[in-house]
């Protein structure tokens, strides 16, 4: 410590460059605290990461190649891009839309009965994998329940080509997470609409259409796309119950990369996997540069 | 605060309801059939409970979670009340960090770690706690800013400091108990992320609790869908009693106390 | 209850930069053992700065820290045995009241009933020995400032700080507790520094006053001496009211105000243009002819047991205030004309 302050004092006297150097020191020790936290970060986060990266730029006799990246935008992987983003965009548009109305419902009622219900949305926002699979198997599986009392209602799912196997069936299962975990986090912010805005809307002459416009939607526009953009890398990266649900049927981007490590259907084509997984980190990336895009705009317009 | 329903909301909240009842009434009218859907009983959850396989998985995602949480507890609490104090120019830098999970998928961080780990850590199952701790990191992180924030926390720690308290005693006696209800839900969170994780167990090949699931359901539908209604149900009934428990449980008073 | 420690506090030439802002600059302050002194000044003018690096919770700072003759720059905060009191909200919310008190002796591992026994003395000595077992913000305001006082003075501190630990009260509660911190400091006997920005404050509870503005310590006095003798301008403006009179030089030791010789003090500023006067070291009377400090009563305020009267000087139309007991404002109403006379045997110019 006594060292920084004769530093600090030599620095006034001389000018400017031993203050930065005082300053660098003073800011290095402030850093020391986190420590452990960056540390624990560096080696469970960034080092696998640059390992994924590593191995994507390698082929299986350990030389390095572009190979892999190429393979990646050819056949079935190719397209796997393009089903796992549009799955993904319509999963978040439906969850978010959905969820942002029960949660204007929900807002209403009362302290208590908020909190059972964020509670229940807390464990529906985690189910996921073999459960959720078999509870929609169960309710709208070809001999599910929902399936027979809709059939008897005059209604037959099955009629058309729809099976909970295909991406409409995906999209439908998702909903059962996405739904709540919309509803969960995009609560708070329903909350902090303070309803003397809607009296002094109204006191001002404002009718229910120019409130909406004009405070509502600028207010929670910003946690509407936060939350969706959650929402989109939750189906994205959801690989549990993708693999529950179609078992190889369906080209994810997850479920190719976990046959492509994991399974034996195509030996040899580790690196492969590694080029798919940082796609997807980097489309990812591509959607949250969107966002910090969209949000900036959209207060510059403000 | 609270405010009359109408016609709209009520459809709405109705069918909600529906969509979220269905498929679980569904699954657990499943998980009684017996006698190949003769007759209806418990059998499916008997054979589940006799499994060694339960409480063997059970154990491993309870541990699991117990690791997880302290982790959560004793990294994450100190490093974000850290910043709360002198470290706030590093706010954003930690922020930023604690984001990156969200970008990455976690089966391409799963890749990584199966290659980038030494074997001495990818020879214990416990390895998937540090790394639960990092996918949890968007959601412990801000439960306990948010938490931080929500508190005169500068004046308490100097007057824990004044009363002569080391910086360890003022976390323990002063800054934990004050946010409990924060670090609850920062804890909460991970924990359920633990005992719920498939993709980085099977993909490490451990056998957790949710792994097992799946692999039952290879063969024994009914008693996976036995199981999986238990697992739900299980965890409904831990999360509405936190929710649900008297104020002194759940400490509300910090927020009226620091109004 | 007597404190058995009273030491001794020097501060010596203590300079503090926040960036580029000089917070604190050659502040040097002496507390004799037992004393109770009020650093007084606007927000901003250092005197927390002063307060935080005496406690150890600024550090970072040039200077020395004496307590009984030994430099504790180095000591960290929590083993410099002080007892602070903050402004508001400082009880750990989710301790009972006793708790809080008892604090500082179960972080020093005092096992419990030792504790539990001088944390209720202390609560007993602050009026408060029926709260123990309340939580703080059961209290008001005032309640849980008197539990921050026991709490800071359960550990038996060598100083006593007290933080602005008035000023998020209601007017009544700080004059009630301030009387109250006064009659605790002197039955403990520990050495007190003070802080605040509230000058009849300062006035009221302090041995001697050290009047802050931007980081100096313009005067450290008895409040007598500082209201009535300011050492500087800036402390004669900053304390009590002051009117601003135009003077003519008349040698270097006197001066002539509307006509009247007055005698210079040290520490004005030379050559000024101005003496400062107090409000009531001027007085009036009904005119009897037009003289040349002859005025026009403006307005009459009462205060109680004074009225301020505001009137204009006929000559060169300045305002200046001037304060007497109401008994003898009673004369005067809003457009009597006046001639006004300086009480003042001596004052400061400024520029």
């Amino acid at each position: 410590m006594s060292i920084t302050i004769a530093k600090r004092t030599d620095s006034l006297k001389t000018g400017v460059g031993p203050l930065h150097f005082a300053q660098r020191v003073s800011s290095f020790k402030s850093l020391l605290p986190l420590f452990p936290f960056f540390a624990f970060v560096a080696y469970f986060l960034l080092f696998p990461l640059t390992f994924i990266v590593r191995d994507a730029f390698l082929d299986n006799d350990g030389k390095f190649t572009f190979s892999n990246f190429e393979e990646c935008f050819k056949g079935v992987y190719g397209h796997s891009f393009f089903v796992s983003i549009q799955l993904s965009l319509i999963s978040a548009a439906i969850g978010a839309v959905a969820g942002a109305l029960i949660a204007s419902a929900i807002v209403k009622t009362g302290t208590k009965s908020r909190r059972a219900i964020a509670a229940t949305a807390s464990v529906l926002a985690n189910t996921g994998g073999v459960p959720l699979a078999f509870m929609f198997l169960a309710g709208f599986g070809s001999e599910g329940l929902v399936t027979k009392a809709l059939k008897f209602l005059g209604w037959d799912l099955y009629a058309g080509s729809f099976t909970l196997f295909s991406a409409t069936g995906i999209v439908l299962v998702y909903s059962f997470f996405q739904i709540p975990l919309m509803v969960l986090i995009y609560s708070p912010a329903l909350e902090n609409v303070k309803p003397e805005w809607r009296e002094a809307s109204d006191s001002l002459g404002g009718t229910k259409t120019t409130y909406f416009l004009r405070v509502t939607v600028p207010l929670l526009f910003p946690a509407f796309l936060s939350t969706s953009l959650l929402l989109f890398a939750n189906s994205f990266s959801a690989y549990a119950t993708a693999r529950a649900m179609t078992s190889g049927t369906l080209p994810l981007m997850p479920l190719l990369i976990g046959n492509l490590v994991d399974g034996n259907v195509i030996a040899n084509q580790q690196h492969l996997g590694h080029a798919m997984a940082v796609c997807m980190v980097g489309v990812s990336i591509i959607v949250m540069s969107i966002y910090v895009l969209v949000l900036r705009f959209s207060k510059v317009k403000r | 605060m609270k405010q009359r329903l109408n016609f709209s909301n009520y459809i709405v909240l109705l069918a909600a309801s529906a969509f979220f009842i269905f498929p679980m009434v569904a699954a657990f009218e499943f998980s009684l059939r017996i006698n190949e859907g003769k007759s209806y009983g418990f059998a499916n959850y008997r054979w589940v409970f006799a499994e060694d396989g339960f409480a063997t998985n059970l154990g491993v995602s309870f541990r699991l979670a117990l690791l997880t949480a302290i982790c959560v507890l004793v990294l994450m609490v100190p490093t974000i009340v850290y910043l709360h104090l002198g470290g706030a120019r590093w706010k954003r830098l930690v922020e930023f960090v604690c984001l990156v999970p969200l970008v990455v998928p976690v089966i391409s961080f799963a890749l990584g770690v199966g290659t980038a780990f030494p074997t001495f850590l990818q020879s214990t199952v416990y390895e998937l706690s540090f790394l639960y701790v990092i996918v949890s990191l968007p959601y412990t992180y801000r439960a306990l800013d948010v938490g931080l924030s929500s508190i005169p926390l500068l004046t308490l720690v100097e007057a824990s400091r004044a009363s002569g308290a080391s910086m360890r005693q003022t976390l323990m006696y002063v800054i934990i108990p004050t946010i409990r209800t924060a670090v609850n839900g920062a804890i909460f969170l991970a924990v359920a992320l633990s005992l719920g994780e498939f993709t980085l167990a099977v993909l490490l090949h451990w056998d957790t609790f949710p792994t097992w699931i799946a692999n039952v359901s290879q063969g024994h539908i009914l008693n996976a869908i036995a199981l999986s209604v238990l697992s739900l149900f299980g965890a409904w009934i831990v999360v509405m009693i936190f929710a649900l428990a008297p104020k002194s449980l759940r400490s509300n008073k910090i927020q009226e106390a620091t109004k | 209850m007597i404190s058995e420690n009273r030491v001794s506090v020097e501060l010596k030439g203590l300079r503090k930069v926040y960036g580029t802002a000089v917070a604190l600059d050659n502040f040097s302050l002496d507390i004799a053992p037992g004393e109770l002194v009020a650093l007084l000044g606007p927000s901003g003018c250092g005197k927390t700065t002063a307060l935080r690096i005496l406690a150890g919770l600024d550090t970072d700072h040039e200077g020395q820290i004496l307590i009984d003759g030994k430099d504790i720059a180095s000591v960290p905060a929590n083993k410099r045995n002080m007892g602070m009191v903050f402004q508001a909200y400082s009880l750990f919310p989710t301790m009972t009241v006793l708790e809080n008190v008892a604090y500082g002796l179960r972080v020093r591992r005092v096992d419990r009933e030792k504790r539990n026994k001088k944390a209720q003395e202390l609560l007993d000595l602050v009026g408060l020995g029926e709260m123990g077992a309340r939580l703080g913000h059961q209290l008001s305001g005032g309640q849980q400032q008197r539990v921050a006082l026991a709490r800071a003075l359960a550990i038996q501190p060598n100083v006593l700080l007290l933080d602005e630990p008035l000023s998020a009260l209601d007017a009544q509660v700080r004059t009630q507790l301030r009387d109250e911190i006064k009659r605790i400091q002197i039955e403990v006997g520990t050495t007190t520094l003070f802080v605040t920005h509230d000058q009849e404050e300062a006035m009221a509870i302090a041995d001697r006053v050290g009047v802050m503005r931007h980081g100096v310590l313009e005067q450290c006095a008895p409040p007598q001496e500082v209201y009535l003798n300011p050492a500087t301008v800036k402390v004669a403006k900053f304390v009590g009211a002051m009117n601003l009179m135009p003077v003519e030089i008349l040698s270097s030791s006197s001066v002539s105000i509307y006509g009247q010789s007055v005698a210079l003090r040290e520490g004005g500023s030379v050559p000024g243009t101005m003496a400062l006067v107090r409000p009531e070291q001027l007085s009036l009377t009904l005119a009897k002819t037009q003289g040349r400090a002859s005025a026009t009563v403006f307005n009459l305020t009462f205060l109680g047991p004074l009225t301020r009267i505001s009137v204009r000087m006929t000559g060169d139309a300045r305002t200046l205030f001037v304060s007497m007991p109401s008994s003898a404002a009673l004369e005067f109403v809003a457009g009597s004309l006046v001639d006004l006379r300086v009480l003042a045997t001596s004052v400061l110019l400024d520029a």
